[in-house]
């Protein structure tokens, strides 16, 4: 019989547990992929990371295409155009229905594999609309039973609202099998597809919903399908994403991104140039020729989905008259601008779209030119005196605010002008009514590549402009019901066009200065490619390739 | 002395009531925490339902009363960023702006005391030129400028420490010498001027008369007489321990009560702003009581009352 010692024993149990040890560690010493830290100046609005509620373009720096992903995605290395996500293909039952084939061996981060009964979760009253109704709902509410929220699973109250401005007319979604998914919708409708790649169509794990105990336990550290998993979200201070590796577009490139919160742009920068942070964004145009005066680094980045507005109240008494809106626009040297304010690093776009709308996109068509002669005319005939004309101003809330609101106002002030700057503190102050409302800055974006997601949502009757009684026109507002349920693309075009020319030539509600841009710094080394928008594609392929 | 407390309490009371006041005035009537906290691209329909989830969309002045019962009743609200009580996200805050301000209070009170006294004991001298000198400099800096100017020596040319954060001991070090340097200015300058008036005086001239030791004259006569504008000086100090380092905290990136209170303003996230000015206000009346009570203690008329004078 063989004796075991206490010595042999411990021997032994010391084996056993190095044996069990070894390939724990050979693993951790395997992994030798890097970890970048990223400087923010905010890492999100709402301290929480739900696609639903945070609709910012902080938001979709740190949600795309790190961590949320939609059926159908845009292509972030390329020029945003429409490609398959976490639905392989999808095509057209008839002008209300679309049919989506999944992805299979999709995993979320829970290790669950993605199936339709997630797909038609996330696009349910529980998570997405609670007890809103589609716009033109044809079907019987009583046939329906909505559930009450469960406690503490209560949706805040602007989701089910932003949820149903994203999906106004969306009536149910089914699941066909375990891989196929219908989307119904109310109405006709050609921008479904558009819809369902924008930002807050991205999907959720049903069973990563249901195991929080709250909302907000479920938005700091959502289950979805991304490239990288929440490991820590410190609010206003640090998010950190550790790799998904059992994720569908292949092993991911980094072991950890850490965005951290850096209010002051100072600290991003002396940070970047201390090794601290391998990303500074948020960066100035002004600074940029700072950073890149030291040969390591660089700046990265351009424009965006996003163009910068100036708009204008036609009740206000001196802009009543669309001749005198119109002697605005003509005054305005859009291309200084960029040039001295952008260093070149924007452009002047080509109105209020986008040219991945494809299609619908017109590339004929153009700002009102630079003609200070033409704006003198046009104040002329409007008998035009002079009388003080207010801006209101927020200080810097865009980049290079200020500074362009004082080049505008002497270009605005060389054809006879008046315009006077009044500094407001926020948005409440900015929108106020009265007849002290004349002129103001804005900026639009396009979430999906169709006018509906711009100009219908921002100037139509649904839109701020209108709601808050700046600007109304009726036959605008027939062409925003037509583009929104027409069918026939042809006509769509041609009433976008002629939507362009009343909102920024006719009868002007605003008029476009610049595209927005953002800008990161980096150091050279790193092999990484900004994408034309706020996100920050770290994907397999898209760092360090 | 019940008398006294029950006066001081009531005073504070009221100086809290203002607060709280004031900051609702000025919060809810410069604008609107829906349009604020949703951006202003938000559809109107989300602002309309955000508006009247928190309530928003009733007169200011129902508002108030609701807010100020609410408050009376120990609900210091909840906050519309995440919906989270108030008062729990503070706390949250709180240890990381006491990692800052206490030792920076440490550096405060342990180079500027010392500092002040040298140099008046050494008044005229090389040494008196130099403490004053880096007083002024320390004093009139101002705190953000002397936070980059370290972070560019110490992080970018010498690459010893980090440019912020708060992830170790070590990101703490530039933060609390930044804030920790403009205290001890004030209080070098403070100590100083009391002790230099102190010393002048006809009993220190009769201790040293008398033949005691001046190492006695100074430390048995003249700082416990100096002490009292110096001891006001720390108080103040002392009261500022929560909010004290708003600059320093954004310039660090450093998630305190600071930059919490920053963000909550810019937000309108009215109970949270509340929540901390409750709190500053809470420690500065404290802290004054505290002063108030050591007052007594450092100068006997005081104690009496005020009725030794009077003799």
């Amino acid at each position: 019989m063989t004796h075991f010692s206490r010595r042999d024993t411990l021997r032994l149990g010391s084996a056993l547990a190095g044996g069990l040890a070894l390939p724990r560690f050979a693993i951790a010493q395997a992994d030798n992929r890097p970890s970048i830290t990223i400087a923010v100046q905010k890492i999100v609005n709402s301290n929480v990371l739900d696609v639903l509620r945070e609709q910012s373009n902080v938001g979709e720096r740190v949600f795309f295409s790190s961590l949320w992903e939609p059926l159908i995605t845009k292509n972030w290395q390329g020029n945003l155009e429409r490609q398959p996500g976490l639905a392989t293909e999808w095509r057209r039952i008839d002008d209300q229905t679309v049919e989506l084939k999944l992805r299979e061996g999709v995993k979320f981060h829970n290790g669950d594999e993605m199936t339709a009964e997630d797909v038609v979760f996330t696009f349910g009253r529980e998570r997405m609309f609670a007890n809103t109704e589609a716009k033109n709902r044809s079907t019987l509410k009583a046939f329906e039973t909505i559930p009450a929220p469960r406690p503490g699973k209560e949706l805040p109250p602007e989701i089910p609202a932003v949820a149903r401005r994203a999906w106004p007319d969306l009536l149910r979604v089914e699941a066909v099998g375990k891989y196929v998914v219908r989307f119904y919708n109310a109405t006709p409708d050609v921008t479904l597809e558009g819809r369902l790649s924008r930002y807050g169509s991205d999907i959720m794990s049903r069973r990563g919903w249901e195991e929080a105990a709250t909302y907000l336990d479920w938005a700091r550290k959502p289950i979805t399908t991304g490239p990288y998993k929440v490991a820590e979200f410190r609010p206003d201070h640090s998010l950190t994403l550790v790799a998904h590796d059992e994720y569908w577009g292949g092993r991911p490139p980094l072991r950890q991104i850490r965005f951290v919160e850096v209010p002051e742009v100072a600290s991003r920068i002396n940070g970047l140039l201390s090794g601290q942070y391998q990303f500074a964004c948020d960066i100035p145009p002004d600074q940029i020729t700072g950073i890149e005066r030291n040969v390591a680094f660089e700046v990265q980045g351009g424009t965006i989905l996003n163009h910068r507005l100036t708009c204008f109240d036609k009740n206000h008494a001196q802009l009543a008259n669309p001749l005198v809106r119109r002697a605005f626009t003509h005054a305005i040297d859009r291309q200084a601008i960029v040039d001295s304010l952008w260093a070149g690093r924007t452009v002047v776009p080509k109105g209020l779209q986008w040219p991945y709308y494809a299609d619908m996109f017109h590339a004929d068509w153009s700002v009102p030119d630079y003609n200070p002669k033409l704006a003198q005319d046009l104040l002329k005939q409007a008998g035009y005196k002079g009388d003080p004309i207010p801006y209101r101003l927020l200080n810097n809330y865009y980049t290079n605010q200020v500074a362009t609101a004082q080049v505008l106002v002497e270009m605005w002030k060389a054809v006879g002008l008046n315009v006077q700057i009044e500094t407001k503190e926020n948005w409440t102050q900015i929108m106020a009514r009265g007849p002290e409302r004349a002129v103001r800055d804005w900026s639009n974006s396009a979430p999906f590549n169709d006018p509906v997601s711009s100009i219908v949502n921002q100037h139509g009757p649904n839109g701020q402009q209108q709601q808050i009684g700046e600007w109304r026109n009726d036959e605008m507002n027939t062409l925003c019901e037509f583009l929104e349920t027409s069918t026939d693309r042809a006509k769509r075009k041609a009433a976008f066009r002629r939507m362009l020319e009343i909102c920024e030539r006719e009868d002007p509600a605003y008029t476009v200065l610049h595209q927005n841009a953002t800008f990161t710094a980096k150091p050279k080394a790193l092999k990484w490619k900004a994408s034309p928008a706020f996100a920050m594609d770290f994907r397999p392929g898209s760092y360090g390739a | 002395m019940l008398r006294f407390a029950t006066l001081r309490l009531g005073r504070a009371a009221i100086t809290i009531a203002l607060v709280v006041t004031f900051a609702f005035v000025v919060l809810r009537l410069s604008g609107d925490p829906a349009l604020i906290i949703l951006g202003p691209e938000a559809p109107p329909e989300a602002i309309a339902a955000f508006r009247k989830s928190w309530g928003l969309d009733a007169s200011i002045f129902v508002q108030y009363v609701d807010y100020f019962g609410a408050i009376l009743r120990g609900d210091l609200g909840r906050s519309m960023r995440d919906g989270r009580p108030a008062i729990l996200l503070v706390a949250e805050r709180i240890p990381a702006t006491l990692a800052l301000t206490l030792p920076a209070l440490a550096i405060k009170i342990g180079i500027g005391v010392p500092a002040g006294i040298y140099a008046a004991l050494h008044r005229g001298g090389p040494v008196d030129r130099l403490v004053m000198m880096l007083a002024v400099a320390g004093f009139t800096v101002p705190s953000f400028v002397l936070g980059l100017t370290l972070v560019l020596i110490f992080s970018v040319q010498l690459g010893w420490l980090p440019s912020g954060g708060q992830e170790s001991w070590r990101h703490a070090i530039l933060p609390v010498v930044t804030l920790g340097t403009g205290g001890a200015a004030i209080l070098a300058r403070f100590t100083r001027s009391a002790m230099l008036e102190v010393l002048g005086q006809p009993y220190i001239r009769t201790a040293s008369a008398k033949g005691v030791a001046w190492r006695a004259v100074v430390t048995g006569h003249a700082l416990p007489n100096a002490a009292i504008p110096t001891v006001t000086m720390v108080g103040f100090m002392v009261g500022s321990l929560i909010a004290g380092a708003v600059v320093v905290e954004s310039v660090f990136s450093w998630p305190g009560v600071g930059r919490l209170l920053v963000v909550a303003v810019a937000n309108r996230d009215l109970a949270v702003v509340q929540c901390i000015l409750l709190l500053v206000a809470g420690t500065m009346v404290a802290s004054n009581l505290i002063v108030d009570f050591l007052y007594g203690l450092l100068d006997p008329r005081l104690r009496a009352g005020g009725r030794a004078g009077a003799h």
